[in-house]
């Protein structure tokens, strides 16, 4: 290192804005995803599951060359509200655990940034990169579906990827909270899947539960169910896709009529709400945290 | 340079820092001494503003509460050993930190350079030796070429090698006119390096003075190793430490810090308490961790 | 002051509605007093050529004779009453526009009426129109090859658009039907209903006591219920096509208390409810057969009182319907027959085998889901439908059997091929589209992918 007289004139150095600190978080975020066999896997299971689905639903339907809502979106929708949420998850669940666990984040604290900027930039890269899996997995799916069905429609099939990727973003958030309370990926990872049974299986089972004992009426069946973002998101793809909820009986009917036009807006309204309170949630709790 | 009034960090009801007051002037050289507990992680990391500490923190008029983050943008930080993305190659590494310090990829090519490690662009963190590690750890922190480098126990993972080329560099940074505070157990280096030595102990300060006046060597420290009845070996440590010496007791054997002119020390005041010394014998490359004493 | 108003909106209306060619301004509108003048001056059974033009008021006919328009007379009522009224037998109505009947549900105004038989209306275009076309007691007529456009309002104020009421032996055919009530039949016998389209209306094809007609080569879609039969014995439906008939009853076909239905190699696609079978067939010793027929992509495919009893259903396919047959209630549909003759129903979710190599199944279909059972007792719960919770409770059922249902019913002859069933292939949208997303899809995520290359070469590359 070569030693020189006592630098008086070197310009203080400045921090960078925040906008280009979560940019470059972002873009490492996305680098180390990418690289990381996490990614490759659920990457490639997605695509597997999505062209799986895709070529299962075609194979009865060769000789009416129609496919209304049918199987195809059908199938296709519940293997999203598996996986998507479980990859959304975990992805979100390890982000700030992973940094405090292998003692990078307080590295990374050091240098001129703040800690909201930190949760930002992470929170934009792994969605950028479950993005980018997603798109994979449709487009493999989408050109199955060229080939074989070609009637199917492009425009129902954009709708279902973009809602796709907006419940893959909302859950990305709701793993970030558990991700910022947690010491260990293990515990994170835990807890993200406990998260994920519950809006999965848990509340859905219970809500029906409810409603056979209780004789809820549709419009508290309707509303309670819709408060989850994974019944949220489903009712949102079938009400873009048919115009209407009534391929879900009597509540969606009512959904339908009482809240016509405004329903799919509502129902987006639901999913960016969890997202933005979560990722809200995750950055009070980033801030508030002492021990790093 | 740095400005700390009754600094205090909580961890629950344990204070790890607890009312701590002192001054870095621009220039000088600081090292925090203590034993493991006793504060000098917090401390450093309440300093960059990492954690948010009770009382004022300013670093080159920056409030560590409010500025935090130009606070940081004057400091370079050296960890006790490199924490990064163990997949991450040294190259992506370094063009990361260029983009957070705002400085030109050049410029990291240049740091590389200086800490030797150009050429290794394309190796993974996860393949670099411990010294390699903290030579990048190094180039990092000077990216921006800030005014001030905090270390925290820079070398207490390193080889005599590693240390001493550690130890070459800080000295050189100095010259320079960097400020520099760093915790250490180590007296050799805090007394190579240190202007000014902060003694803390559970948390508090409980002593602002000079390398010279704590160790009071032209000679240097040294290591004495004594050999005693084996059955004793505890007796004697608890002897010496009541007598304000630094001692390890470990598989080695029983090892005093000395300084260079008054090694038979510990010998007299072992021979007082009637604690026979059979043999010493002085390491003079060998530091054990003394903060285990 | 304000009916002139209304008055020329309507004839600015006319004019721009007018079709190409005819270019009758409003100036040159002519009284339908003139082609009454042309009747009356015809013997009967003579053939009336109208002269081109637009023709305002009410029209009566009172003389057997042959009334051509040639697709370039318009008559306009101006909102007022019938338009057009055929008040003798043995009238021919051809190649007429006729539009603007009054609108007042209670007096029923049509476009065409007809108060006896028999008459024939052909190749009129109708818009604007409460009722389209309306028989009374006018048997043994024949229209033929008609547009109807209902008036644009809420479909419960609409008309119908082609109506026989008490009118036997006719024939309906070729007729195309939008935005109405319904193409309705009351009390009429022995219809011939064929080759009509009707869509964007309430029910498609609505049969009250109408016995022995047969409706052949039909195409109803986009209606709140596709064909509705009500209290019609002898009905015949042959390979006409229901599809995405989805309002809130939405069945492809309705049967209520019908006897001898008999349902052949119809295209039963996309509809809420394909079949919807209540109380049919009522009599003892009537049938009720559903055969040929391909029952696809509906919500529901086949729908049935848990009271009906003896109807038939067999060598249909089943293909993908969410919910391939349901009870409408708790019960099961084990006194009905899901196969006839050794031969049962295609059904796309069957899970056997054809050891045998004869075609059938050599398992039984067994229709026992848990969640179709909680949602015949709780119909609210359809809400859950295409959700993992729902997969969950099958899974859970099929796990332990002692959680499932009583089976709904059994199919013991299974076939392992849909039948063939002719009719008109909706067309494939454009492969095109859909390429491209994937294009575009697979691009977005390699883009992805790139990003994720690292930038050491940039670190490299100047230096050397």
């Amino acid at each position: 290192m070569s030693s020189g007289a006592v630098q008086t004139a070197v310009p203080l150095p400045r921090p960078c804005s925040a906008a280009r600190n979560v940019i470059s978080f972002a873009r490492r975020e996305v680098r180390d995803a990418v690289s990381s066999r996490w990614f490759v896997l659920c990457t490639g299971a997605f695509a597997v599951l999505a062209v799986g689905v895709s070529f299962m639903s075609l194979a009865g339907s060769g000789s009416s060359g129609f496919a209304g809502f049918g199987r195809t979106t059908a199938g296709l929708l519940n293997m999203i509200m598996l996986i998507v949420p479980l990859m959304a998850l975990a992805a979100g669940a390890g982000s700030i655990a992973g940094e405090r666990e292998r003692g990078t984040l307080l590295y990374l604290l050091a240098q001129p940034v703040s800690r909201l900027e930190l949760l930002l930039g992470k929170y934009l890269g792994l969605g950028i990169a479950l993005t980018g899996s997603l798109c994979i997995g449709f487009g493999l799916s989408a050109g199955v579906l060229a080939a074989k069905a070609g009637g199917a429609d492009a425009a129902a099939m954009l709708m279902l990827v973009a809602f796709t990727c907006l419940l893959a973003w909302v859950m990305l958030s709701v793993g970030m909270v558990v991700s910022v309370v947690s010491r260990k990926v293990a515990v994170a990872t835990g807890v993200g899947l406990f998260v994920w049974l519950a809006l999965v299986f848990v509340s859905d089972l219970g809500l029906m539960a409810g409603a056979i004992v209780f004789k809820l009426r549709v419009q508290e069946l309707f509303i309670v169910a819709m408060l989850n973002p994974l019944q949220a998101f489903k009712m949102g793809v079938i009400v873009q896709m048919n115009a209407s909820l009534d391929v879900l009986g009597p509540a969606g009917m009512y959904a339908s009529q009482t809240y016509g036009r405004t329903l799919p807006w509502m129902l987006v309204g639901v999913l960016l709400a969890w997202g933005v309170l979560s990722l809200a949630a995750a950055g009070v709790l980033f801030q508030r945290k002492k021990s790093i | 340079m740095i400005r700390a009034e009754r600094v205090t960090m909580k961890f629950g009801r344990v204070a790890a820092v607890n009312g701590v007051s002192f001054e870095v002037a621009p220039g000088e050289s600081v090292a925090l001494w203590g034993s493991n507990g006793a504060g000098k992680t917090t401390l450093v990391r309440c300093l960059l503003g990492i954690l948010r500490a009770r009382g004022r923190i300013e670093v080159g008029g920056c409030d560590a509460r409010r500025r935090g983050k130009a606070l940081r943008s004057l400091v370079g930080y050296v960890p006790q050993e490199l924490a990064f993305h163990d997949d991450t190659r040294l190259g992506s590494a370094m063009s990361f930190f260029a983009g957070i310090r705002r400085v030109p990829v050049s410029r990291a090519r240049e740091l590389l350079d200086q800490v030797e490690l150009d050429g290794h662009e394309r190796k993974r963190v996860r393949d670099l030796s411990g010294g390699m590690k903290q030579r990048l750890a190094l180039a990092v922190a000077l990216l921006a070429d800030p005014p001030l480098i905090v270390l925290d126990e820079p070398t207490s993972n390193l080889d005599a090698a590693g240390r001493a080329a550690v130890m070459k560099s800080l000295v050189a940074l100095k010259q320079r006119g960097k400020t520099i505070l760093f915790a250490s157990h180590r007296p050799d280096e805090v007394a190579s390096l240190a202007d000014r030595v902060l003694v803390l102990k559970r948390g508090r300060l409980i002593e602002d003075t000079r390398p010279s006046l704590l160790w009071p060597s032209e000679a240097g420290v040294l290591t004495l190793r004594l050999f005693v009845d084996a059955e004793r070996e505890s007796d004697a440590a608890g002897v010496l430490r009541g007598a304000g010496h630094l001692v390890n007791l470990n598989g080695h054997g029983l090892c005093v810090a000395v300084p260079g002119d008054r090694k038979a020390e510990p010998i007299e005041v072992l021979h007082r308490s009637d604690i026979r010394v059979r043999d010493f014998q002085v390491l003079a490359d060998y530091q054990p961790d003394w903060s285990r004493s | 002051m304000r009916r002139r108003t209304v008055g020329i909106l309507v004839c600015l209306l006319g004019v721009a509605l007018a079709p190409a060619g005819e270019g009758t301004p409003e100036s040159q509108a002519r009284p339908v007093s003139d082609i009454v003048a042309l009747i009356e001056a015809a013997p009967a059974g003579a053939t009336v050529d109208v002269p081109p033009g637009l023709y305002r008021g009410s029209l009566r006919v009172r003389r057997p004779v042959v009334l051509l328009g040639h697709g370039q007379v318009t008559i306009d009522g101006g909102g007022q009453g019938n338009v057009v009224e055929l008040l003798a037998p043995n009238i021919t109505f051809q190649g007429f526009t006729v539009r603007g009947s009054g609108s007042g549900v209670d007096r029923e105004p049509a476009g065409i009426r007809a108060e006896t038989g028999p008459v024939i209306i052909a190749e009129n275009r109708l818009e604007d129109v409460l009722f389209g076309i309306d028989l009374r007691t006018a048997s043994n007529s024949v229209v033929r090859n008609n547009v109807v456009v209902g008036k644009d309002m809420d479909p419960g104020r609409r008309g119908d658009a082609i109506c026989l009421w008490s009118s036997h032996e006719c024939v309906v055919e070729g007729n195309r039907v939008r935005q109405a009530r319904d193409m309705v039949f009351w009390y009429s016998e022995n219809v011939d209903v064929r080759n009509n389209e009707v869509s964007d209306s309430r029910y498609g094809l609505h049969f009250m006591y109408s016995h022995n007609t047969t409706l052949r080569d039909n195409h109803v879609w986009g209606n709140s219920v596709g064909v509705y039969l009500m209290y019609s014995n002898a009905i015949t439906l042959i390979e006409n096509t229901m599809e995405r008939n989805r309002g809130p009853s939405g069945y492809g076909i309705g049967i209520k208390e019908c006897d001898d239905v008999e349902i052949r190699s119809n295209r039963i696609i996309a509809n809420r409810v394909g079949v919807y079978v209540d109380n049919a067939p009522l009599s003892q010793g009537a049938f009720g057969r559903v055969h040929q027929n391909l029952i696809a992509y509906n919500e529901v495919g086949m729908l049935m009182a848990p009271s009906n009893h003896s109807q038939q259903t067999w060598n249909n396919g089943f293909i993908e319907n969410e919910q391939q047959v349901a009870t409408n209630g708790r019960g099961n549909l084990l006194a009905n027959e899901f196969h006839v003759d050794g031969r049962g129903n295609y059904w796309s979710d069957y899970a056997g085998f054809d050891r045998a190599g004869d075609g059938r199944g050599d398992v039984a279909y067994v229709s026992q889901s848990l969640f179709e059972d909680l949602m015949a007792r709780e119909p609210n719960l359809r809400l859950f439908m295409h959700s993992p919770a729902q997969q969950a409770i099958e899974f859970t059922a099929r796990a332990l059997p002692v959680m499932l249902p009583q089976p709904n019913f059994v199919d013991e002859h299974p076939l392992m091929t849909p039948p063939q069933v002719p009719g008109r292939t909706v067309s494939p949208g454009p492969t095109g589209r859909m390429g491209a997303l994937c294009a575009g899809l697979l691009v977005a995520g390699a883009l992805v992918m790139l990003a994720g290359t690292e930038p050491i070469s940039r670190m490299q590359g100047a230096r050397s």
